[in-house]
């Protein structure tokens, strides 16, 4: 692949490709997951039990599968990748974009369902009070909704996140391996292990390990003194 | 404040449900809708505030259009002057009571008005509590502060004591009561509680399955509730069906009973209260009945009677008097002056059981078996 022999530097890019794939991801998904997690929360469609379903299904596929899909949809004849050519003149698999799209739906549910939960515990007289004492809809979601909650943003945010950190299977299918674009770091581990280079695979996944753990510190941290604070 | 009345006429339908509401209220005043769990109440109350859309049919506050579906009106809640208490009071959970109280208010000159508000309502020391601090009665308070604070042209209370235990409600009416009587705007209440509404109301409306079938003012809807499934609904017992009217006299298989005039012709029930039966001697006239239980209310003593035909009667007596023993017979007065003439109040005429338009002489040749006839 890259060629990089044992004694060469260790190259960090794949760990910033991932942080950056996971930030872009989360706030992908909760400006288009919580609109549906909101629908969900509160519809009495018939059709509330099919989306929910397919927005599950991510989670029972094996990465494989799903990758397969994606990169049927995301390939160069493929509607998405069509699309996405015709609007940027770039193809959408194994670049960057692609990979960012694709990790969006494999850890939708992981967004949706939290927030789902978070929007059905909410209190919706809460909402409609704010409204009979002329809070206009957005005044009333920043002010209102986002403030009751906020433990499930942080629930769904954090699993966005760290399930996005750790997917191989579906970006080895249609984000390849390429290095600085679309190597991410557990693909990184991967091949440092193939290669025998242990050292190497050993920084990155510490590395990881390391990142993951202080950033759940914080979220149960920031959580417990919430729960204090308020009773709600 | 330069306020005409305010028109209420809507249609909602729900599966296995129909609202039909044509209400006028008073431009000042509280007015208590009356009506069981499931009658319509809260809809009500949310399409006023316009967090529900009517099928059909228009709201009018003063010369404000809040509704109207014929010119395709329907002003969101933001747009509509209305203040609601909800039923568990809604309270933003994450705020203080300031905040909460100040919500509605335009920034500039929030404070004093918050201030001003808190005071009105006895709530200064808990300005900077959170609602999971606050007692049943405090968390009232504040709804109603956060609701009355943006000047509202109408208040709407949707069962505002249901949270709360039965001593504290006892209290919380008085206060309700003192707020709401210096209030300029009206007042609509909901609630499934006689007592609260007789108590609160200066108008009643009764709801029956989705439909006000009696507004009035209080006194005279508790006096006279006219017909029979308003009287059900206000908590009239002792409710005796008319099968046969002759003259001055009405007839069921309970007995007869001879009244000063003529009753109407759509008199189907007669009503009386618990407290104005009386046992009397045999000499007098009256109902025959049996007494199949007795029931101790602290300072009255209920009686369970049973007429010939197995219809059940109340009786409230002082604790303090004999009354005959369960099993024994008795003889019950029926104060004239206290019967109640109630029609079916259907609006098919075909659900009244017998009516005297079939004639007298109808009557007399056919008169009802189990009929007890008096002295």
């Amino acid at each position: 692949m890259t060629g990089m022999v044992e004694t060469a530097s260790l190259d960090m890019t794949p760990l910033w490709i991932t942080l950056q794939v996971a930030a872009l991801t989360v706030v992908l998904l909760l400006i288009f997951g919580a609109p549906i997690a909101w629908w969900l929360a509160n519809t009495r469609s018939r059709y509330k039990v099919a989306i929910e379903a397919v927005t599950a299904l991510p989670l029972v596929l094996p990465p494989t599968v799903l990758g397969f899909y994606l990169l049927l949809v995301m390939g160069a004849n493929g509607a998405a990748g069509q699309f996405w050519t015709s609007l940027t003149g770039h193809p959408l698999a194994f670049s960057f974009a692609g990979l960012v799209v694709a990790s969006c739906v494999y850890s939708l549910p992981f967004v949706v369902q939290p927030l789902q939960a978070a929007f059905e515990s909410l209190d919706k007289r809460s909402v409609e009070a704010a409204w009979t004492l002329g809070a206009a809809r957005a005044r009333t979601f920043v002010q209102i909704v986002i403030p009751q909650i906020r433990r499930g943003l942080l629930t769904a945010i954090v699993l966005g996140f760290a399930h996005t950190l750790g997917e191989f299977g579906v970006i080895l299918m249609v984000g390849g391996n390429i290095p600085g674009e679309t190597q991410v770091v557990s693909i990184a581990i991967y091949e440092q292990v193939e290669t025998l280079n242990y050292a190497h695979a050993h920084k990155l996944s510490a590395g990881l390990l390391l990142f993951s753990f202080l950033v759940l510190l914080l979220v149960y941290g920031v959580n417990r003194r919430w729960h204090t604070e308020l009773k709600i | 404040m330069n306020m005409s009345r305010i028109h209420i006429d809507a249609r909602k339908h729900r599966p296995g449900f129909d609202l039909d509401v044509n209400l006028d209220l008073p431009k000042s005043g509280v007015t208590v809708v009356l009506g069981a769990s499931g009658s319509g109440k809260t809809t009500l109350l949310r399409l006023i505030a316009g967090l529900e859309k009517p099928d059909s049919g228009h709201i009018k506050v003063g010369n404000a259009v809040w509704a109207d579906t014929d010119a395709r009106i329907c002003r969101p809640p933001q747009q509509r002057r209305v203040g609601m208490v909800f039923q568990d009071y809604a309270l933003f959970p994450h705020m203080t009571v300031a905040a909460n109280v100040g919500f509605g208010l335009p920034r500039a000159g929030r404070e004093a008005l918050v201030a001003d508000w808190l005071r009105r309502l006895h709530l200064q020391e808990q300005a900077q509590r959170y609602p999971h601090q606050l007692s049943g009665g405090q968390s009232q308070r504040v709804a109603l502060a956060r609701a009355l604070a943006t000047e509202p042209d109408l208040l709407l209370l949707d069962e505002p004591f249901s949270a709360l235990d039965t001593d504290l409600r006892r209290h919380l009416r008085d206060q309700l009561l003192e707020v709401v009587a210096d209030l300029q705007q009206p007042v609509l209440m909901v609630t499934h509680d006689l007592e609260e509404a007789r108590y609160l109301a200066n108008n009643i409306g009764v709801m029956v399955a989705g439909r006000v079938r009696r507004f009035g003012p209080t006194r005279e809807v508790f006096d006279d509730p006219q017909t029979v499934e308003v009287a059900r609904a206000m908590g009239w017992r002792n409710l005796l069906p008319v099968h046969i009217i002759e003259q001055t006299t009405v007839r069921g298989r309970w007995g007869s009973i001879t009244l000063e005039r003529e009753p109407d012709i759509d008199t189907a029930w007669l009503a009386i209260r618990p407290e104005h039966l009386r046992p009397v001697t045999q000499e007098v006239d009256g109902l025959d009945a049996s007494v199949a239980r007795i029931t101790e209310l602290g300072s009255i003593r209920e009686v369970l009677c049973r007429l010939p035909d197995g219809t059940q009667l109340q009786l409230h007596r002082p604790w303090n008097e004999p009354v005959p023993a369960a099993g024994s017979r008795l003889r019950l007065q029926v104060p004239l002056q206290h019967i109640r003439l109630l029609s079916e109040g259907l609006p098919f005429g075909g659900a009244h059981p017998a009516k005297a338009t079939k004639g007298e002489s109808d009557a007399k040749n056919s008169p009802p078996k189990d009929v007890s006839t008096n002295p």
